[in-house]
């Protein structure tokens, strides 16, 4: 039945892959953009972290009293350098400031030392010179207020000491110390919720994106495949082989999947590239999925395989019944692209957040989408929740023999041909 | 089924909405005859052509090829014809030596055998060493060669030819009449084909069927034909039925 679908898949993929705009578009472009992203964050952040290292302030002491050595000996003691600006006026000394090396000045007014010792409110003035803008820049006036917040702290743990001597004075300013775990799976793991939510997101994010990213790959190359037949006006021919219309249409499915995944694939590596880069910089939680039962199992991403499948034949087969009214490739894609709300639509709430605590009507919707379902089925691979993947498996299957025969309908009578001859009469008649 | 017989139709009709394409058309050709249909733009020859290739079903009446009619036995009358649309291009990220690879597969399961085609192919072409470009580098002519290569190159029973030297200039024209009428003297190709050049018609054809508004409206040999309206050329034959018509 399928006699001549090898040759016509090894032709799809050879025109796919030698098209330049694909090659570029779905392979090379996510292969070097994204790490060329990745790239850039990562010298952007080293970049912030030199900085860190360089920090140097100017104190400009109107105080002359110990409070002022006390600052300089601590942030001296952190390796941040200062220099004392003695300037008249604090206009010469923010234009010092300026044209220096220095990351900020902070100005001790006179009675600062006084209102210490007295337990009255002692203010500090901050400037943060702003050269070039950036993150790095904006991340010194958070150092430098960290900093001080610490010189505070330091000066609180001082005062207790001195008026409860014999309490410690960190129990007495932090007199509970907790514990936060979490319940995963009914079971009790020491670890943080906030820092397992992350994991967790790290992990359930990635799936969706692949997923949408694979679908709308999948669906642009399709409806290419089909137009471009038409544009290049080699499609009579081809319908006119020893060949049924069927193994044409499987052809075209077969070959649009395989450069779709490769597409996809250069996307994920791509992507993974990027996000290695800004994770790179979070504090590694060392939370292993694997070790708390939450890693997919084999019998999870078999059916993750076949609701993916599924909804990969139904995009596909979706784009080419649409594209069929094209007359080019133009045409097909402008018909096809607006298909790709429909994937970003359930990617989006799959990603933040569990659909069947939406409201009804918003999660009917989002379940009549058939390319929610891989999506779940995503999620659930981790949560072991296989009755819902199996429901959404036989929704995609039913939404996929549905859409499939429609192609084939299509595909296999004369309205391939003459769809763009009736578009054309209805040009010339809204032009009349 | 008389074996003598390519094709037969009888009383065609195709409707498109509002527009009859062909009307009660009625054709008999015979095996290893070159017959060609001549006509206005609009009068009908591509959508005739086009239901013989299995690509348009007949709103009403039979065509047969080799006695196989070509809507319920579809698939079986596609193994015996090639076809050659007047607009046809080829794939352009494919190489001419590719693009004759993957026509060939279709029909010829031997490696040897394709082969041996594929060979003839390059040479109906005469593109030698510019068979392994791109089929986007060629020109138009270039392009239009490798299709009446692809069309001849597996010596089908039936060639149906749309304009088969649409777009060429008079050298390369002459080269693929030549090589069209040597071809079916040697294996016995039968061709139906359609053109607006008269000349073409009158040196490729045994017989000729004039068509206007879906119908055929005269039919003979060109000379027959020039004769019957004493007419010194086809075009001035087709001029006379057209306006008596």
């Amino acid at each position: 039945m399928l006699k001549g679908l090898f040759n016509i898949v090894v032709k799809e993929v050879k025109e796919l892959v030698r098209d330049p705009k694909i090659l570029l578009g779905m392979i090379i472009v996510p292969l070097i953009m994204f790490p060329l992203m990745g790239f850039a964050i990562q010298t952007s952040m080293e970049a912030v972290e030199e900085t860190m290292g360089k920090l140097a302030l100017g104190i400009m002491d109107q105080d002359h009293q110990s409070g002022v050595e006390n600052l300089t000996a601590f942030l001296n003691a952190l390796d941040v350098p200062t220099v004392i600006i003695e300037k008249p006026d604090l206009a010469t000394a923010i234009t010092y400031v300026a044209q220096s090396n220095l990351t900020g000045l902070i100005v001790v007014p006179p009675g600062f030392s006084q209102n210490l010792t007295e337990t009255r409110k002692a203010r500090l003035t901050v400037y943060t010179v702003f050269r070039g803008g950036g993150i790095a820049e904006s991340s010194s006036s958070s150092v430098i207020s960290s900093l001080l917040q610490t010189f505070e702290a330091s000066l609180v743990t001082q005062k207790v000491s001195q008026a409860i001597p014999d309490d410690d004075p960190s129990v007495v300013l932090d007199p509970i110390e907790m514990s936060e775990q979490s319940i995963v799976g009914g079971i009790g793991v020491n670890v943080r919720p906030d820092v397992f939510f992350g994991v967790m997101m790290s992990q359930s994010t990635g799936m969706p994106i692949g997923i949408m990213m694979l679908l709308i790959f999948s669906m642009q190359l399709a409806a290419t495949s089909v137009a471009s037949e038409k544009e290049e006006k080699t499609l009579e021919t081809l319908l006119t082989m020893p060949v049924s219309r069927f193994t044409i249409l499987a052809g075209k499915l077969t070959g649009s999947i395989l450069v779709a995944v490769v597409g996809a694939i250069a996307y994920i590596v791509g992507f993974s590239f990027y996000t290695s880069s800004l994770t790179g910089f979070m504090p590694n939680a060392g939370v292993d999925l694997a070790a708390l039962g939450l890693a997919p199992t084999p019998l999870s991403l078999i059916l993750l395989g076949v609701s993916l499948f599924l909804s990969l034949l139904s995009a596909l087969a979706l784009a080419i019944s649409i594209s069929i009214f094209a007359e080019d490739v133009r045409g097909a894609q402008a018909l096809v692209g607006p298909l790709s709300i429909i994937l970003v639509f359930p990617m989006i709430f799959t990603m933040f957040t569990n659909i069947y605590t939406l409201p009804l009507p918003l999660m009917i919707l989002l379940l009549a989408i058939p390319f929610t379902h891989p999506m779940l089925a995503a999620n659930a691979a981790f949560s072991g929740n296989y009755l819902t993947t199996l429901l959404g498996i036989a929704y995609v299957a039913g939404f996929t023999v549905i859409v499939l025969y429609i192609a084939a309908r299509m595909f296999g009578t004369e309205k391939i041909l003459t769809t763009k001859l009736k578009l054309r009469r209805f040009r010339l008649r809204r032009s009349n | 089924m008389d074996p003598r017989i390519a094709i037969e139709v009888k009383n065609l009709g195709k409707v498109f909405g509002d527009i009859r394409a062909l009307d009660e058309f009625q054709l008999q050709i015979r095996t290893g005859e070159i017959y060609g249909l001549i006509g206005p733009n609009g009068a009908g020859k591509t959508t005739a052509l086009r239901i013989l290739a299995t690509l348009l079903l007949p709103t009403s009446g039979t065509a047969t090829v080799f006695g196989l009619n070509v809507v319920d036995e579809a698939a079986e009358v596609r193994k015996h014809l090639t076809y050659l649309p007047e607009e046809a291009g080829a794939y352009k990220n494919l190489s001419g030596h590719e693009y004759l690879e993957f026509m060939t597969k279709f029909t010829i399961r031997n490696p040897a055998e394709r082969k041996e085609v594929v060979e003839a192919a390059a040479k109906i072409s005469g593109l030698g060493d510019r068979l392994r470009d791109k089929v986007k580098a060629y020109s138009k002519g270039m392009k239009r060669r490798l299709l009446v290569a692809r069309t001849l190159m597996t010596r089908p029973k039936l060639a149906i030819l749309d304009e088969p030297t649409s777009g060429l200039d008079v050298l390369h024209s002459v080269h693929v009449r030549g090589l069209i009428k040597e071809y079916v003297q040697r294996h016995g190709v039968t061709v139906l084909l359609s053109s607006h050049n008269m000349l073409e018609v009158e040196y490729l054809c045994d017989r000729v069927a004039l068509i206007n508004q879906g119908r055929i409206v005269a039919e003979g040999s060109p000379s027959e034909l020039k004769t019957r309206y004493n007419a010194p050329n086809l075009e001035e034959a087709f001029a006379k039925v057209v306006s008596v018509a």
